[in-house]
């Protein structure tokens, strides 16, 4: 006896979306059974987690602060997931969006205006560009894979971060710690309300997913790279270059990276530290998947890794659940998705092993 | 420079090279066979954490080192039936491997957090390892000349033995391979354990040799390096070696520059750190150069294999 | 609130502790719930688990009269600080402790929207009518292993594994070095900057190459045991940072400075029940118990030991300071002129290297 994947003629619409609620209650339920075996409350670890992040107001505003850069940057991703373009490296134009819009707010330190910002957050998306056109650059003329490249990139990129606010950008008031001084009120993302935390980023990772959705399902470029990533031969019959939607979709995806960056650092953050980078672009990853690689998915996807990092601190205040346990949540989350993604586009039949050596 | 700080330079090049080195042997058998697996941070961190807490537990580095390597294939078991029997996006799945084992080796450890563990014995006598000259050669920890050995028997396995050929066809072209009768998901299941020991192997190295004491994260991302070694080396093992000894020099130099000063400290110590991962593109860029348009990159590399009969 | 220099605040007295007072929760039966934002993890045996130990003691002597709540893995800055802060705010604590530098501008913030809640943060210098600072003088511990290095070290050459070129981090090490050339006016102090405060293997290698390079003592100030670990297998002998490791260095970590916070913890917390907290910025000594010098190894001489005291009483009695001059900087130009005793605000914005430093940043 063994289990053999057949095919399905479509992908199961049912699935589509039971598959990530499934993934999430599964994660509940084996995150609780996990918890209660080494000690902890399991269940109450869990609810806190998962339930208290939604049902407490206070919390709505964090998830919202926490959640917009994971969808701005995860709409990118799965645009580039969908052309099969395996841009791994939004960790790194995510920081160089931030590195390019400090770079504007360094120089424009004693000026005011209204023009001030936008430069900044134009300057983010140019330099998350900028860094996604070398992977593009390298798969398009020397076949280079794209995911080694982007991978290698984002070590490089944190580097350069570490050497700049070390050497030019340390703020000179700053006792030589190694961070530039604060944003000035013209270089800050403005408050939605005085009084909140919630930021102009997050309306912002919106609009960029419903104008993400509404490319990818209603316009030719989203045609071409669904068409370019499920079916490269039919691709090339239709006259799409395979290059150009490399090009495009690096570059949209590195931009979006890079819009995130230049957002969190204007906004949450309003200066640049060494502990800038904090795997949001990893996380992204994941957001993505769990999305569907669908940016109205994605924002779903991305309230939810909100919860699960919003969850884990309220189980540290509130029950003494080490840090630890995000990232045990968050890779059995990914794990059972990933495990449930396969009902999708399969059905799991059992078959008998005799059965299955006479086919080989 | 004396004869002796340069064998000291030399001692270290090696020890920090050859925990990448058994990761990066690792992972190239498990890219040969056609699958790409990103977690091998994750388990290195799994294996750090189970062989210290075993040869702390039980006072025998050797059974912890075997505890890590079964702890790192257990871990790639994960991914194993995730992306071959499930066939789920290989970098998905190792991305979540890696960010699994950071959390499940920082809870597992909380308990061994300040404890110290016995070191291995010399594996020459005394007089050859702690001779000052002649240490560069016999006073290393044994799993310096394991990784070594492991090596030469993976070279060997690829290019001399039978198992080592299907193993290449399988990452080759999988069709073939599966109409001429291997069991292409077999193979792959194979390598992946094996790729997962080696990086739980590797992990221990840091935990009971380079730094032997637990602290969370302590890989602090080497299993990337080790990643991009493999691709540094071009899928081969002799390369591989040089590649993690050129890694290591460029780690030591690091350092090193900062306290020698002089001309290696006049270049940032951040560009030293992002140098491995620049060359590695560099390298790739070469390679591809060279082959024009024909990768060297195994064919099937992080494709689901899935026979429609 | 302006940011002011450190120094100019320092100078300008703790003007801010005439403040009014805030209500107390004396009358309430009520737990004082104390909230710590915590840099790493406690596991990191260096800041975080000396911060960990203070509110272990804290919960121990306070009993069932406080609530004591840990955040680990906050961060060195950024969002994530004012988050934890604020959730620890909204959670009901009415103590909250911000405990590295870079939770700076997140404590001043996050405490002007939590007007009935104590901040106290570690390190910093800015302060509000609900915010204050604390702070150790842990120089003064420099000051008795950099003696015991003079005496102790064959070649006058130790190596000083640092992380970031703020004014604590320069201060430790001039005050090391300075009280080393009063036993041997040639030794040498290699400094080099690693950018982290905890990487173990990147301490370790840093270790490593100090002493190849011929460096007979390791000190760090950065928070892992790694370089005490390897400095007990190659037979160097080193300090210990932040909290005891002579487990990891049974017969070389000479002693350890141990950041000792649970005084200050209960101080505080003691006094928020009363009713009688201020914003002060206090900066405890040997003398108050801020920072702690374990017991000697048995392998430091006992005429050693007995420098080493001298030093060590001298600072808890205040006949002595390490940083009275002369002192010259490590171009040779006057650094501080001859029988001046620098003011704390000196200290506090120190960035100038003291003679007989070889920095590589």
């Amino acid at each position: 006896m063994q289990l053999r994947l057949e095919k399905r003629a479509q992908p199961s619409r049912t699935m589509l979306y039971a598959a990530p609620i499934l993934a999430v209650l599964l994660t509940m339920v084996v995150g609780a059974i996990l918890f209660s075996v080494i000690g902890y409350d399991g269940i109450g670890a869990v609810l806190e987690i998962f339930t208290r992040p939604l049902t407490n107001p206070l919390k709505w505003q964090d998830l919202g602060v926490k959640a917009a850069p994971l969808i701005i940057i995860g709409v990118g991703l799965s645009i580039a997931y969908r052309a099969n373009v395996w841009n791994i490296g939004a960790e790194g134009q995510y920081v160089a969006g931030a590195l390019g819009g400090t770079a504007v707010a360094l120089l424009t330190m004693k000026m005011q205006g209204p023009w001030i910002l936008p430069a900044m957050i134009l300057f983010g998306i140019l330099a998350g560009m900028a860094l996604a056109a070398i992977p593009a650059f390298l798969k398009t003329q020397f076949d280079v894979n794209e995911i080694l490249t982007t991978l290698m990139l984002n070590y490089a990129v944190v580097q350069l971060l570490y050497f700049l606010l070390r050497t030019v950008w340390k703020d000179p008031m700053g006792f030589s710690f190694p961070k530039t001084p604060l944003f000035t009120a013209s270089q800050s993302l403005p408050y939605l309300w005085p009084g909140t935390i919630l930021h102009w980023g997050v309306p912002i990772a919106l609009l960029v997913a419903v104008l993400a959705w509404f490319v990818m399902s209603r316009s030719v470029f989203g045609f071409q790279v669904r068409v370019v990533g499920s079916a490269p031969h039919a691709a090339r019959y239709g006259g799409f270059s395979a290059k150009r939607a490399i090009w495009l979709v690096m570059l949209v995806s590195g931009g979006l990276a890079g819009l995130a960056g230049v957002l969190e650092a204007a906004g949450p953050f309003r200066q640049l530290v060494p502990a800038f980078p904090t795997g949001y672009g990893f996380t992204a990853i994941i957001v993505a998947f769990l999305g569907r690689l669908n940016p109205l998915g994605v924002v779903i996807a991305g309230i939810v890794l909100a919860i699960s990092y919003v969850g884990g601190e309220v189980a540290q205040t509130t029950m003494g659940l080490p840090s630890a346990a995000t990232g045990i949540f968050q890779g059995m989350l990914l794990f059972f998705l990933l495990a449930g993604d396969v009902l999708v586009r399969y059905r799991v039949r059992a078959v008998s092993t005799r059965a299955s050596g006479e086919t080989a | 420079m004396t004869i002796e700080f340069a064998i000291a330079i030399i001692f270290a090049i090696v020890l920090v090279a050859s925990p990448i080195l058994l990761a990066g042997l690792g992972e190239l058998v498990v890219e040969k066979a056609g699958v790409l697996n990103l977690g091998v941070e994750g388990m290195m961190l799994i294996g750090a954490v189970t062989g210290f807490a075993v040869t702390s537990s039980f006072g025998s580095p050797w059974l912890g080192t075997l505890a890590a390597a079964m702890a790192g294939a257990t871990a790639s078991m994960i991914f194993g039936f995730l992306t071959l029997t499930l066939a789920a996006n290989q970098v998905a799945t190792g991305l979540a491997l890696t960010i699994f084992g950071g959390g499940f080796s920082a809870l597992a450890g909380k308990a061994f957090l300040g404890k110290t563990v016995p070191a291995f014995t010399q594996l020459f006598p005394s007089p050859l390892a702690t001779d000052p000259i002649w240490r560069v050669v016999f006073g290393y920890s044994p799993l310096v000349y394991f990784s070594l050995a492991m090596c030469i028997g993976v070279a060997w396995f690829l290019k001399s033995t039978r198992a080592g050929l299907i193993l290449r066809a399988v990452g080759e072209n999988d069709l073939s391979a599966h109409s001429i009768g291997y069991s292409v998901t077999g193979v792959r299941y194979a390598a992946v354990a094996f790729g997962g020991a080696m990086a739980g192997i590797a992990g221990s190295m840091f935990s009971l040799v380079l730094t032997p004491i637990w602290a969370e994260g302590l890989t602090a991302g080497r299993g990337w390096i080790a990643l991009a070694l493999v691709v540094f080396a071009a899928w081969k093992p002799y390369r591989l070696l040089v590649g993690a000894y050129l890694f290591g020099a460029v780690m030591t130099l690091e350092v090193h520059a900062k306290a020698a000063g002089g001309v290696f400290s006049a270049l940032p110590s951040e560009l030293w750190a992002a140098l491995p991962y620049l060359m590695t593109i560099i390298v790739l860029v070469i390679i591809s150069l060279r082959r024009s348009g024909n990768s060297v990159a195994p064919a099937c590399l992080g494709k689901p294999f899935l026979p429609t009969i | 609130m302006t940011i002011a220099t450190r120094r100019t605040i320092l100078k300008g007295g703790l003007a801010l502790a005439a403040l009014p007072v805030l209500p107390g929760l004396a009358f309430g039966q009520e737990k004082l719930k104390v909230g710590f934002a915590y840099l790493a993890v406690p596991g990191d045996f260096g800041w975080t688990y000396a911060h960990d130990q203070g509110a272990n003691d804290l919960a121990k002597a306070l009993g069932d009269k406080v609530e004591v709540t840990k955040v680990e893995n906050v961060g060195e800055a950024g969002p994530n600080v004012e988050r934890v802060l604020r959730e620890l705010a909204q959670q009901g604590h009415k103590l909250i402790f911000a405990t590295t530098f870079g939770h700076m501008e997140a404590a001043v913030k996050v405490s002007a929207e939590f007007p009935d809640v104590i901040f106290e943060h570690c390190t910093g210098y800015m302060t509000g009518p609900n915010l204050g600072t604390y702070n150790a003088r842990f120089y003064e511990g420099r000051a008795v292993i950099g003696t015991i290095a003079g005496h102790m070290s064959k070649k006058g050459v130790a190596g000083y594994i640092a992380s970031f070129p703020i004014p604590e981090v320069v201060m430790g090490m001039n005050a090391f070095v300075i009280a080393a050339r009063k036993v041997n006016p040639a030794f040498v102090l290699k400094a080099a900057y690693l950018s982290t405060w905890f990487d173990p293997a990147k301490e370790g290698a840093q270790a490593q190459a100090f002493i190849d390079q011929g460096c007979d003592f390791i000190t760090q100030h950065t928070d892992s045991p790694a370089p005490v670990e390897l400095c007990e297998r190659l037979g160097v002998p080193c300090f210990g940072q932040a909290s005891d490791m002579s487990a990891f260095g049974p017969t070389q970590c000479l002693t350890s400075i141990v950041d000792n916070w649970g005084p200050h913890y209960i101080k505080t917390a003691e006094a928020v029940i009363a009713g009688t907290w201020a914003p002060a910025q206090p900066w405890d000594g040997l003398k108050d118990g801020g920072l702690v010098i374990t017991p000697y190894n048995a392998t430091v001489p006992a005429d050693v030991q007995a420098a080493a005291d001298v030093v060590k009483n001298g600072q808890i009695d205040g006949s002595f300071h390490i940083f009275t001059g002369p002192l010259k900087d490590k171009d040779g130009a006057e650094f501080v002129a001859a029988g001046v005793t620098p003011d704390d605000g000196f200290l506090l914005g120190m960035q100038t290297y003291v003679e007989g430093i070889e920095v590589i940043q």
